[in-house]
């Protein structure tokens, strides 16, 4: 009986304000040119990502060897820019190992983006159960958590990043759990912060007073309002995640040859940025563009939900 | 009385006579008391017991040694010629312990001694100017080390080095095509091999080393990943080698044949392996990960075997993989010849104790045992055919490609040259200066080159260390250098030595006998003091001689 009156107190007003939270940081959001710009590269690159077999001419690991006549590392050819139409086309050209540069920046977008998105996603849940768990029960408890955060965030989080690595081995898998890893503290330290102060507010001790559980309190009364910065946080980490593990793959400690990896890619070919240009052009234009969407978008996010920006849009 | 006058008589006389010799009569008699008072170093091992080819080595006056053999070495003057066999002055051996100040300032005899290492940087050599030989152009040498061979190409154009060694394969034609420059080639015969350990599956079933070694299309790696002059490996051995290519060609790449033989393996889709390798530039393979690369495409396309590559520091590799941990995949490694015998390339791979391979084939290392004490090559020849028909009837490895690798000087640079074996002299080198840049791809390990195997190291060492005999500037063949002459008997089981007389080491002492004992010593003998060296294995006294003296039990 308790329960559902406190139900029926409370449901209206949180579908209420989440309907118009949502729509009022859609409405923002769209306001913004750079969180725009943001969204149509990300767009863009997620088509690219889900229909790479389409889009990509070749197999990207595939060696072209024996089926064309090609030069290692030979420069794009594009036939509407003067490129013999007797010669295949390779818009991005051609690398050390005789595979078409296009395609395996095509199915690159793929690995970036799920590195993206799987490494903060590991990272956002577990740092959020850990932040939420840490500032509601406090004491000893939160003291403990948040110097084992601590430090973890002492460390550079690439160095951290690495020596991970170097214990669970090398490897596009092991960079994805390095890479969460060093990225829980931050999450977990937002959330515990959220958790502390809406945990004294009063809808917080209507809902302790008329029985909920801990657990309900926690994750249905509390944590939904942690959310906004947390969504914020996870949309900027986004970028500098792919960063990171791109930098794990040029060191050859993330994604492992014959993987169509960005930073793989600008790895290997490190040493003929004078002479074959187009080997590091290509896969760095690449990183710079999704990250540059992912930050656009971060930080249109953040502005939208930001409530000043709010009260400056109703003067 | 007549007798007594007679001898009185004679004692006179002779009297008379040593009297009017004077001075001349003691020189003699010093000379005398100087054979009678040198006391060489001899270094005994007692007996041949300890399975080693060195039973004695002895010092019989100040310019003579004699090195005896458990059995005819027919590799014995090339093996001498080769740089960790580099001789020091026995006193400075005993002042530093065999160790410490050693590693990074060998005192020896060369055109050029060590001033300054500065770790991390380069080190500067200055001429040594009471050397016996040819001495240098240039007063101070700097060696210097880039491992980008884009960054050493650079330096050479910018005109900061004088000469660049192993030029990256995609800049020949930059330094062809530059008139400032001029490129070296280097002839010195060597193998790329893919390597199995047979102790563990799938790889401890013949029929699945033999598919993989016909489903690797071998002219399609050498013509896309090697420069100009590589081919495709006949045999283990390059044919430059007297008796390396004896026996049965390699396998043809034949990709239906390879699947075939994995499917009767038990494997008709392939397996799951990995690929070690380290990511470092050698002659043998200039372009390590691009050729993992494409082995790993190969494998998958022609034989379904999904191969994940695995690149590793290079001195993890190197003691993981010929020490027979890698028993998971496959590795990449190649031999580079220290000297030019077909026991290099054949007894250190395929020997009784070689881990690397796993268990070792009687079928190999028995003939190889036997045409190693056989001095003649025609004679050798058959047992040489036997041991590398045995290597392709049972694939320990599969040899791949002979590189052929290339360095660079500037145009103006007088005497560049690249040697077969071993690295060129700075003192053959002019520029016309008074300095010379001389830059590498890597910095040496130390200066203890008795007890360092890596090029960089035998090569800064080759400055200063001189051996008993040298290898030519443009072939094997052994030439006298702290020798006039090495001589043996009749079976080749004993080597006269005859040394140069009037050699000065860079402390000022004069080189002798027993400093070529004592620095024998040192990396043969076990229970030698100073039997310490950087890490102490002392590899090539090991390897080459087939054993140390004195080995503590375990």
């Amino acid at each position: 009986m308790t329960t559902n009156v406190e139900a029926v107190a409370n449901a209206p007003s949180d579908s209420l304000r989440s309907r118009s939270l949502a729509a009022l940081t859609w409405r923002r959001l769209f306001q913004q040119r750079n969180a725009i710009v943001g969204m149509a590269i990300l767009l863009f690159l997620t088509l690219v990502a889900i229909f790479a077999p389409l889009i990509a001419p070749y197999d990207p690991v595939q060696s072209l060897l024996g089926i064309e006549t090609l030069k290692e590392r030979e420069a794009p050819c594009i036939h509407v820019l003067g490129c013999p139409e007797d010669k295949p086309q390779h818009i991005m050209g051609i690398d050390a190992n005789y595979r078409d540069v296009f395609s395996r920046i095509i199915y690159g977008t793929r690995v970036s983006l799920f590195i993206g998105f799987s490494t903060i996603g590991m990272a956002v849940v577990v740092g959020a159960i850990i932040g939420a768990v840490s500032g509601y029960i406090g004491g000893w408890v939160d003291n403990v958590i948040m110097r084992l955060m601590d430090v973890v965030l002492a460390f550079p989080s690439f160095l951290l990043a690495i020596a991970i690595i170097t214990v669970i081995g090398r490897g596009l898998q092991n960079a994805l759990y390095a890479i969460a890893i060093v990225n829980i503290p931050v999450f977990a330290r937002l959330v515990r912060a959220s958790v502390l102060s809406i945990k004294e507010q009063e809808f917080v001790s209507a809902s302790r007073a008329l029985g909920a559980s801990a657990f309900r309190l926690l994750f249905v009364r509390i944590f939904p309002n942690a959310l906004p910065t947390l969504v914020v946080q996870a949309t900027l980490s986004i970028a500098s995640a792919i960063l990171e593990a791109a930098a794990l793959s040029f060191l050859g400690l993330g994604a492992q040859p014959p993987t169509p990896e960005w930073g793989t890619m600008l790895g290997s070919e490190r040493n003929q940025v004078f002479t074959a240009p187009h080997l590091v052009f290509f896969p760095g234009l690449a990183i710079m563009l999704t990250v540059l969407a992912f930050n656009l978008l971060g930080d249109g996010v953040r502005d939208a939900m930001d409530p000043r920006l709010a009260q400056v849009a109703k003067k | 009385m007549k007798k007594m006058s007679t001898l009185f008589a004679l004692l006179v006389a002779f009297s008379l006579v040593l009297a009017a010799c004077g001075s001349g009569g003691a020189a003699v008699q010093d000379e005398f008391s100087a054979l009678a008072e040198f006391e060489g170093l001899k270094l005994d091992a007692g007996s041949c017991d300890y399975g080693g080819k060195v039973l004695s080595i002895e010092a019989v006056d100040e310019l003579t040694v004699v090195f005896t053999l458990c059995k005819p070495d027919p590799a014995f003057e090339a093996k001498i010629a080769f740089t960790p066999f580099g001789i020091q002055p026995q006193e400075h051996l005993a002042r530093t312990g065999g160790t410490g100040e050693l590693l990074e300032n060998p005192i020896g005899t060369g055109p050029y001694q060590v001033a300054e290492w500065d770790r991390g940087n380069q080190i500067v050599y200055t001429r040594f100017d009471d050397y016996w030989g040819e001495a240098g152009s240039a007063s101070t040498v700097t060696l210097r080390w880039l491992t980008e061979g884009a960054a050493r190409l650079q330096e050479l154009q910018a005109g900061t080095a004088d000469y660049v060694s192993n030029l990256s394969p995609s800049d020949y034609a930059t330094v062809q095509n530059d008139p400032n420059l001029q490129i070296l080639y280097h002839q010195n015969p060597n193998v790329f091999y893919i390597g199995f350990t047979n102790t563990a599956s799938p790889y401890d079933n013949v029929d699945v080393r033999r598919a993989i070694a016909l489903g690797i299309d071998y002219q399609r790696i050498v013509d896309n990943f090697y420069p100009d002059g590589s081919e495709v490996a006949s045999h283990f051995t390059p044919c430059a080698i007297p008796n390396g290519c004896e026996g049965e060609s390699w396998y043809e790449f034949d990709a239906e044949a390879g699947r075939a033989l994995l499917a009767e393996a038990g494997y008709p889709d392939g397996f799951t392996t990995r690929l070690y390798y380290r990511d470092v530039f050698r002659v043998y393979l200039p372009e390590p990960a691009r050729v993992a690369t494409e082995i790993q495409a190969q494998l998958q396309e022609n034989l379904g075997i999904t191969v994940e590559v695995v690149p590793m520091e290079s001195g993890e590799f190197i003691a993981a993989s010929t020490s027979g941990e890698l028993t998971d995949g496959m590795h990449l490694l190649g031999w580079g010849a220290d000297y030019p015998h077909v026991t290099n390339f054949m007894d250190f791979h395929f020997g009784a104790n070689n881990p690397q391979f796993g268990n070792a084939h009687a079928e190999i290392y028995g003939p190889l045992q036997e045409a190693s004490s056989i001095a003649d090559v025609a004679t050798a020849a058959p047992l040489y055919a036997e041991a590398n028909n045995m290597v392709k009837e049972l694939v320990p490895l599969i040899p791949v490609a002979h590189g052929a690798a290339a360095h660079a000087a500037l145009a103006s640079l007088q005497g560049a040259y690249y040697p077969p074996f071993g690295a060129p002299q700075f003192n053959y080198l002019n520029n016309g200066t008074d300095s010379l840049v001389f830059v590498q791809n890597a910095e040496p390990i130390s200066l203890d080159c008795a007890d360092e195997t890596d090029g960089e190291s035998l090569t800064a060492c080759q400055q200063v260390v001189e051996t008993l005999l040298e290898y030519g500037k443009d072939s094997g063949a052994t030439f006298p250098e702290l020798a006039t002459a090495c001589v043996s008997n009749a079976d080749s089981t004993v080597w006269t030595c005859t040394l140069r007389d009037g050699v000065k080491f860079h402390d000022g002492s004069d080189f002798d006998a027993d400093d070529v004992v004592a620095s024998w010593a040192r990396g043969l003998d076990a229970s030698n003091p100073y039997h310490v060296g950087n890490t102490g294995s002392f590899d090539y006294y090991g390897y080459l001689w087939d054993s140390f003296m004195n080995v503590p039990a375990e």
